[in-house]
């Protein structure tokens, strides 16, 4: 693996794929950076510029743009009190007091250094255990992987903020969207006697659409009820390189665990960078000799949030990588990138794409540099760049996924496609379905179709997933996380009716 | 009266779509010695799951009862006023998937972005025309020029 790390590192290290990674940084960060904008949506911006471009500097350009990301939701979240994103949410709660004091170089700079280092440890976690898994994967045959991805599924409808029904009806109607068209057997499905459906939808303009249009006219009906004023913001910001130095120096368990926490997370399906910065968070305040300065703007509260949410970006790559399962939406959206370059993400990866991984792992440490610098370098016109109106950037956006699902396939069916979708996505999102586990569904149908067939053409039994005791552990947690949100749901409902009886 | 929530609504659509689904599913070719399974197992697997999760959705809200909603009930034209910037832009949207291969990507984009602009920004000022046209004007040749000759993707 270290020759082609080697030579992995070599490409990346072309004047072209380090100008790629950079130029994916700097993006990344400014979607990051504007409220409501979300790494997600950076990528999917970024996606269509890749369509051209070879493997290595596709992906390179795109592991810049999801470093970038979850490391610019600090930035709006300090200087505004705003959480760029949803994953900068406990960044606000030390960040913003601190830059109230007069310090919002200083919080800064923390967050950035902690940003860094959660990249960094989240790195080293992906190349220690994704080769493990991945090779452990192999012997995953197709009753295993089917029931992986029933599990992976049902624990991302489970974790559907309270909505198990919705989320187990949105991974199955994912499901669902991938059986239109020709089969695997050449049988024509669900064409309602239109020709152009005979191929069946293209997954990006289907999980764009689904997801961007609900997100863009989810922003514009905020900003309708939302009749607050506009921040002022002062962006003269000086970094104290020395203090921060001092700072960090006295962070050195807190960014371990914090990162830990981020990676670990990062691999769980359904889970992702808000996750991560809570858990994270509460860990930091209940281990702290002085929990009661948390909130107050003390720097212990930033490393945590900061370490671990940029470390989500490492430990999201273990599942997509090792085992062709995305963890969360912008990795399930990656895994869609990565089919599109005709590379099936997965255990068979490590084998025959190796160079490939190695440019994942080269360009996840690159990007935490060039972000480090472009952080440190430019916060001040990150801080501008912040207060960027939605009104502007919501028909550039789509403008941009229309161009894509266009420069797709040259097609401009997709683009009708990216319009159907997006109707139903905003529907959906209307009606509080989750969206993750349908474009999940979407990504990952195909291949469960495959391989469950796979398993029953080798031996004909159903109960033969129950046999197999992989397979039947992965139902058997699939059936425990569906209980265990149950009892969640349960605990929220009870929790609420007793709020309301005080 | 029984009320139409949304959790009813999403539900009986859901439905309504399955049960169609399901009629159209009987056109797949059937399983034959070969193909045991047939091309049809797998969606008829998801549409009743689709069926059974909205019927207990649609069965929890009839046992919940209709909870009075936090947000005022609208008359149709007053729900069309409150909503009338989303609904405008999809509008536009569709109208600009609809003249993409009619007038061409520079034509169709930039009657998008303007409109855009103008029904989300407002055009009561001349900074906000400025703005508008401004965008407009610099974006629409910069996408086309980096696909057309940076990444060799012909726009329509």
């Amino acid at each position: 693996m270290a020759d082609f790390f080697l030579q992995a590192l070599g490409q990346v290290g072309s004047p072209m794929v380090l100008a790629l990674i950079t130029i994916g940084v700097l993006f990344g960060i400014i979607g990051g950076c504007i409220p409501g904008f979300t790494v997600t949506m950076a990528i999917l911006v970024v996606f269509p510029f890749t369509f051209a471009m070879d493997p290595v500097s596709g992906v390179s350009l795109m592991v810049g743009v999801f470093v970038g990301g979850y490391s610019g939701g600090l930035v709006s979240g300090i200087m505004l009190g705003i959480p760029g994103t949803p994953s900068s949410i406990t960044t606000v709660y030390d960040g913003y007091p601190m830059a109230q004091k007069g310090e919002p170089g200083r919080a800064l700079g923390i967050g950035v250094a902690a940003s860094f280092i959660g990249t960094l440890i989240s790195v080293a976690v992906l190349v220690f255990f994704g080769p493990l898994i991945a090779s452990y994967s192999m012997k995953f045959r197709p009753w295993e992987i089917t029931s992986l991805i029933v599990f992976a599924l049902t624990l991302v409808a489970g974790l559907s903020n309270g909505a198990m029904l919705k989320g187990l009806l949105a991974a199955a109607l994912g499901l669902l969207i991938t059986t239109v068209g020709y089969d695997r057997n050449s049988n024509l499905r669900f064409d309602f006697d239109l020709p152009v459906l005979g191929s069946g939808f293209e997954i990006l303009p289907v999980m764009i659409g689904i997801f961007a249009f609900s997100q863009l006219m989810g922003n514009l009906e905020k900003l309708r009820d939302d009749k607050s004023e506009i921040k002022d913001v002062n962006t003269n910001v000086a970094i104290p390189y020395r203090q921060i130095l001092v700072d960090m120096s006295r962070q050195k368990i807190n960014t371990l665990r914090s990162s830990l926490i981020g990676s670990l997370v990062g691999a769980l399906p359904g889970t992702g960078g808000t996750v991560a910065n809570f858990i994270s968070y509460d860990q930091a305040k209940k281990m702290s000799r002085h929990p009661e300065k948390f909130g107050t703007g003390t720097p212990d509260g930033i490393v945590a949030s900061e370490a671990s949410n940029s470390a989500v970006a490492g430990g999201a790559f273990v599942p997509t990588l090792a085992l062709g399962i995305p963890g969360d939406l912008p990795m399930a959206i990656m895994m869609g990138v990565l089919i599109l370059h005709g590379i099936t993400p997965g255990p068979l990866m490590f084998e025959q794409n190796p160079v490939l991984v190695g440019a994942i792992y080269a360009s996840l440490l690159i990007g935490a540099v060039v972000m480090v610098l472009c952080q440190l370098l430019l916060v001040r016109w990150f801080a501008k760049i912040s207060l960027i109106p939605q009104q502007v950037l919501v028909p550039v956006v789509l403008m941009l996924c229309a161009v894509g699902a266009f420069a797709l396939n040259n097609n401009l069916f997709d683009v009708w496609v990216l319009f159907i979708f997006g109707i139903l996505g905003y529907l959906l999102w209307k009606a509080e379905v989750p969206l993750t586990p349908l474009i999940l569904g979407v990504v990952l149908g195909d291949n469960m179709e495959r391989q469950l067939f796979r398993a029953l053409e080798l031996d004909s039994s159903w109960l033969t997933f129950l046999t197999r005791p992989l397979s039947a552990l992965f139902l058997a947690l699939a059936v425990v996380s569906l209980l265990f949100s149950l009892y969640q749901n349960r605990k929220i409902r009870l929790h609420a009716l007793e709020t309301k009886g005080e | 009266m029984l009320m139409l929530t949304k959790d009813r609504a999403l539900a009986l659509a859901m439905m309504l779509m399955a049960g169609i689904m399901l009629v159209e599913s009987g056109d797949i070719p059937p399983p034959t010695s070969w193909q045991p399974y047939g091309s049809a197992l797998f969606p008829r697997i998801l549409l009743v799951l689709v069926s059974a999760l909205s019927l207990l959705i649609l069965i929890r809200s009839l046992l919940a009862g209709a909870k009075r909603a936090d947000t005022p009930r609208r008359t149709f034209p007053q729900w069309l006023a409150h909503n009338r910037t989303v609904l405008g832009l999809f509008l536009l949207f569709g109208l600009y998937a609809a003249l993409l291969p009619l007038v061409g990507y520079i034509a169709a984009t930039l009657g998008f972005l303007v409109l855009a602009f103008a029904l989300l920004l407002g055009i009561d000022t001349r900074r906000k025309w400025i703005i508008n046209l401004t965008v407009s004007g610099i974006l629409v040749p910069l996408v086309y020029v980096i696909f057309r000759y940076g990444l060799n993707v012909w726009l329509p």
